[in-house]
């Protein structure tokens, strides 16, 4: 793949899927955007496998867009996958989901999700987090430099 | 016991003290008996000394008489003397009775006389010689009959005695057997009341052994019965949740797309379907909030209290604080008494503060200048604190629908809201052990109270969450 992919965005309902897109147009975020319909296809995006295996580490998504309930494996199952691989451990993960029960984000924030966002109903405010979220995480913040922990890693090996 | 089983064995009891007096004093008066014969045995005694005495005086006076032997004076003297202690003795034994008293009198006299003419016979023998002595003794013989008088009366007396003793010894008898039966009825009485106190006692402990059993089955239903109510409870409140979760989703998808369609492509469309959209969109979001009140009051529901320690000053100013765009641009008078500390779970008191202190936002809305006032005051040894508001208030006739859930006093139309914020309010203080009231006037104002616990239902609260 030539094209960086820059929001891995893993929601299994089309139209949550579309209005997130939506949302992200309108504030001209619309970069490169790959969308995944369960967990498992996630994880083998992040982990360049099956329909990905020519994906490289070295080009990891600058941001996941992670929904909870999802077929297969669920949102947290994705985080911890994320979280216990030196070579993705790295990668910010904001949760995107209707759910705000105390357990999920106790839950959340002890996988190490980087932030956590309770969709709004109103479309204006989502559009406004979605912007918020990708003007932070994909111009503010200052990701580690390519490759730096899977060298460490290489090295410890 | 009961009043009755006191009064029973009360009675018995006075009962048996009375016997244990009686028979005391029975006991007494029985002593007093013996000493009655005893003294009457002294006195029949003294007499009979007298009598010996006197017998002894004559016997010496004979010998001296016979013998003109000096040695017979002496048993004729000191039988006299001895005769006349034993009348005094005699005397001192009967004063109580003027009868014997008179008596020893005469027999004294007689003994005298005796005792002088046997002293004058002593004179003639010892002057004239035996043989004058038996002739004065043959011619003057009343000293025979003296004698005889004297025994008789020494008889009588002692006759005397010994009736008043029986009278006074039949006396003690009557009294003794009064006294038995009386101790024997009263025992037997005693027993009675004793056994009717046991039975009744019986009876209670019975009575009582069934109510306390009754009174644990009967908590034991109603333990069991709150166990149902509370698991009810808690799938009713998971079930609500769910539902009000999984509403969000497709309430943002329409919300969602209508915004999309009104911002996105308004181009295509004409006013008329614009404004339809937008009333799609407004409805939709008008749920979304229902659903995210309804996630709260069912989240109030399930959630432990944390209780601590929470200042409720610099809580209440930043309620007032984070509030301020919902009254920006409007002149709004904050009044803001000191409030104190309270043990309390703070995001849940924060919730009550700020549901309250919107609402008197909302409803000053179409004041000119709202004022709105916090303050707390003393009440029954409880700390209440109050919300006072100059806004649009209600009709009291409502005030039992306000703290219902989805009740409203007020047209949508005049005052948006879901008629939930105050449902959570009061979860929230009856949570705590507090209590909420309210107070109003239609166009004048209205004003909120709350208890945040006394110390009695802060222990209270404590113990419903851990038990």
């Amino acid at each position: 793949m030539s094209n960086e992919v820059e929001i891995l965005l893993v929601d299994d309902s089309p139209e949550d899927v579309e209005l997130t897109i939506l949302a992200l147009r309108r504030n001209k975020l619309s970069n490169e955007i790959h969308i995944a319909e369960d967990g498992a296809e996630a994880l083998d995006f992040l982990f360049c496998r099956g329909p990905h295996k020519d994906r490289s580490f070295s080009n990891p998504p600058r941001l996941v867009l992670l929904d909870l309930k999802l077929p297969k494996i669920d949102g947290l199952g994705v985080l911890k996958a994320i979280r216990a691989d030196e070579r993705t451990k790295t990668i910010p993960v904001v949760i995107l989901t209707s759910s705000k029960e105390q357990r999920d984000l106790i839950d959340g924030y002890n996988l190490g999700v980087s932030a956590y966002i309770q969709k709004p109903v109103d479309f204006d405010q989502f559009a406004d987090t979605i912007r918020q979220i990708g003007m932070f995480w994909l111009l503010i913040n200052q990701p580690p430099p390519a490759g730096a922990f899977m060298a460490r890693k290489s090295q410890g090996a | 016991m009961s009043f009755t089983t006191k009064s029973i064995a009360a009675s018995a009891l006075l009962l048996l003290m009375s016997i244990g007096v009686l028979s005391f004093r029975s006991t007494l008066r029985e002593e007093q008996d013996r000493e009655w014969v005893a003294h009457t045995h002294m006195v029949i005694e003294e007499l009979q000394q007298i009598l010996i005495d006197v017998t002894q005086a004559e016997t010496g006076q004979r010998g001296y008489v016979l013998t003109g032997d000096e040695k017979y004076l002496n048993p004729f003297e000191s039988g006299v003397k001895s005769i006349h202690q034993d009348v005094e003795t005699f005397r001192e034994l009967t004063s109580d009775n003027p009868r014997q008293q008179e008596a020893a009198q005469q027999l004294e006299f007689l003994i005298e006389a005796r005792l002088a003419g046997l002293r004058e016979r002593l004179e003639i023998r010892r002057r004239d010689g035996l043989e004058a002595a038996a002739k004065a003794a043959a011619t003057g013989n009343n000293g025979e009959a003296l004698m005889d008088e004297i025994r008789e009366r020494i008889s009588e007396m002692r006759l005397t005695e010994e009736r008043l003793l029986n009278v006074r010894l039949a006396g003690a008898a009557a009294s003794s057997r009064r006294m038995r039966t009386i101790i024997v009825l009263g025992n037997a009485v005693a027993i009675l009341i004793l056994l009717v106190a046991g039975f009744v006692i019986h009876r209670e402990t019975l009575r009582r052994n069934l109510a306390e059993r009754n009174l644990k089955h009967t908590n034991e239903r109603l333990e069991r019965r709150t166990l149902d109510l509370s698991e009810t409870n808690n799938e009713l409140e998971s079930f609500s949740y769910s539902v009000a979760h999984d509403l969000r989703a497709p309430l943002r998808q329409i919300a969602g797309y209508s915004n999309v369609m009104v911002r996105d492509h308004s181009a295509h469309l004409d006013s008329e379907e614009r404004r339809h959209l937008e009333k799609i969109e407004d409805g939709a979001q008008k749920m979304g909030r229902l659903v995210d009140d309804l996630l709260s009051l069912s989240k109030v529901g399930r959630q432990e209290l944390a209780l601590q320690e929470t200042p409720l000053d610099p809580m209440l100013r930043r309620v007032i604080e984070e509030l301020a765009p919902e009254y920006s641009g409007r002149q709004v008078d904050w009044q803001v008494g000191e409030l104190f500390s309270a043990e309390c779970d703070p995001a849940l008191m924060k919730q009550v503060f700020v549901n309250l202190l919107s609402n008197a936002v909302k409803y000053t809305r179409k004041k000119e200048r709202a004022v709105i006032q916090v303050g707390h005051r003393r009440e029954n040894g409880q700390r209440v604190i109050f919300v006072r508001d100059n806004g649009a208030g209600f009709d009291m006739e409502y005030a039992g629908k306000l703290f219902g859930v989805f009740q409203r006093l007020h047209k949508a139309r005049d005052f948006e809201g879901t008629g939930v914020g105050l449902a959570i309010v009061q979860r929230i203080v009856r949570k705590h052990g507090g209590r909420i009231w309210a107070e109003a006037k239609l166009d004048e104002g209205a004003t909120f109270f709350f208890t945040v616990g006394s110390s009695e239902s802060k222990t209270k609260a404590r113990i419903a969450i851990n038990p």
